[in-house]
């Protein structure tokens, strides 16, 4: 458990290990929601890989998410963002290391603001991130609307842009089993994938289902920006299941690979 | 093209983003996002421009339409409000294809 405002974080640490000595360290932000939950296993599996070739993990659960403290209603976006920060500090104190952070889909989007924060800017991990944090609450709230989209005419529907206006007015809503308070959704709806005045080292992974894997044409257009901001990224598709959103739990082995591989490059 | 392929020591291969980027087929980007949100065989269901798909493909369901939404807006970046679509949207293959162009401004 980590003590900050509003109650224990609960984290996991996984001390570098292996045969060679410790290398590096990262913090892993985990995704919103049910994507939180579907991850679970491919975020374990790859704090051990990194683990065992002596990089230190802290994977920290967010106010309000996992085992931490509070409800998902308790959270805003600007405490996460302060979260992640202050796990990048307690494993910078814990392993002398500056880590690395690691972000998954939305994770990828608090990763990016929690540099403002930190003293240092930290090189990045992006698993499948999400770009646009506008779209992704467009995509959570159509999960309420969803049997509509195709049946009723637009005027009839109580569609998403209702329930914007209804987050915008201070409302809480209830979607997916989540309460979906305005402090999370309205700085979810601002946040964006933008490139870092700063120039750090980005790993920017996805999966992808062709053959041979790809990323996507929007990916590509952000690595761009990123890259002609000056910072160093490098794109690697791999192929995988999006096990962040399949209804079984789902393991990616190369996403696995080409992570450890890629910030090891960074270690050496 | 838009990649360039290498492959490095350890691994698996490993795709690079070319900076310069070119045209997008949009016709088979959507194709292939439909063939993968619902597990449509290759050479199953035909996917030519006048290719029907609401009422035509039964793995097209109201949550899988929802799921070719959102793919559609991740791989391309664009946001999709409620009143853009509806049943027509989804009639076929070309009336799809001609959304995505509207929404990419193509």
């Amino acid at each position: 458990m980590l003590p900050l405002a509003g109650g224990g974080r609960f984290c996991i640490f996984h001390p570098a290990a292996g045969p060679s000595a410790a290398v590096g360290a990262a913090v892993y932000v985990h995704p919103f929601a049910e994507e939180m939950n579907k991850s679970r296993r491919m975020a374990a599996l790859q704090a051990r890989a990194l683990s065992a070739a002596g990089i230190s993990v802290l994977q920290i659960d967010l106010l309000g998410c996992g085992d931490s403290a509070g409800d998902f209603g308790d959270a805003t976006w600007p405490i996460w963002v302060a979260d992640v920060a202050e796990a990048v500090r307690w494993l910078r104190a814990r392993t002398g290391f500056a880590p690395f952070v690691w972000g998954l889909r939305s994770g990828c989007l608090l990763a990016v603001a929690a540099v403002a924060a930190l003293e240092s800017a930290p090189d990045l991990v992006f698993w499948q991130p999400v770009i646009s944090g506008r779209q992704h609450l467009q995509q959570f709230l159509r999960l309420r609307v969803a049997g509509e989209l195709i049946g009723r005419a637009g005027a009839d529907r109580t569609g998403t842009a209702e329930l914007r206006a209804k987050l915008e007015s201070g409302a809480t809503l209830d979607i997916a089993g989540y309460a979906l308070v305005p402090g999370v959704a309205m700085g979810l709806d601002a946040a964006d994938l933008a490139p870092l005045p700063a120039r750090v080292r980005v790993a920017w992974l996805e999966v992808s289902s062709a053959e041979p894997p790809e990323l996507s044409p929007a990916a590509r257009m952000r690595v761009s920006a990123w890259q002609a901001a000056g910072s160093d990224v490098r794109p690697v598709a791999v192929a995988g299941l999006p096990f962040w959103q399949t209804q079984e739990i789902a393991e990616c082995p190369a996403l696995i690979d080409a992570t450890t591989s890629a910030v090891l490059r960074w270690c050496a | 093209m838009w990649l360039h392929f290498v492959r490095f020591s350890r691994g698996p291969p490993q795709v690079v983003v070319d900076r310069k980027g070119s045209g997008l087929d949009v016709h088979s980007e959507v194709v292939k996002v439909l063939r993968d949100t619902l597990s449509l065989k290759p050479g199953g269901a035909p996917m030519a421009e006048d290719s029907p798909l609401l009422g035509a493909i039964p793995e097209l369901d109201s949550m899988a339409v929802v799921t070719v939404i959102t793919t559609l807006e991740e791989r391309f970046g664009f946001i999709v409000a409620d009143d853009e679509i509806d049943g027509s949207t989804f009639a076929t293959v070309g009336s799809l294809v001609a959304f995505v162009k509207s929404k990419l401004g193509a």
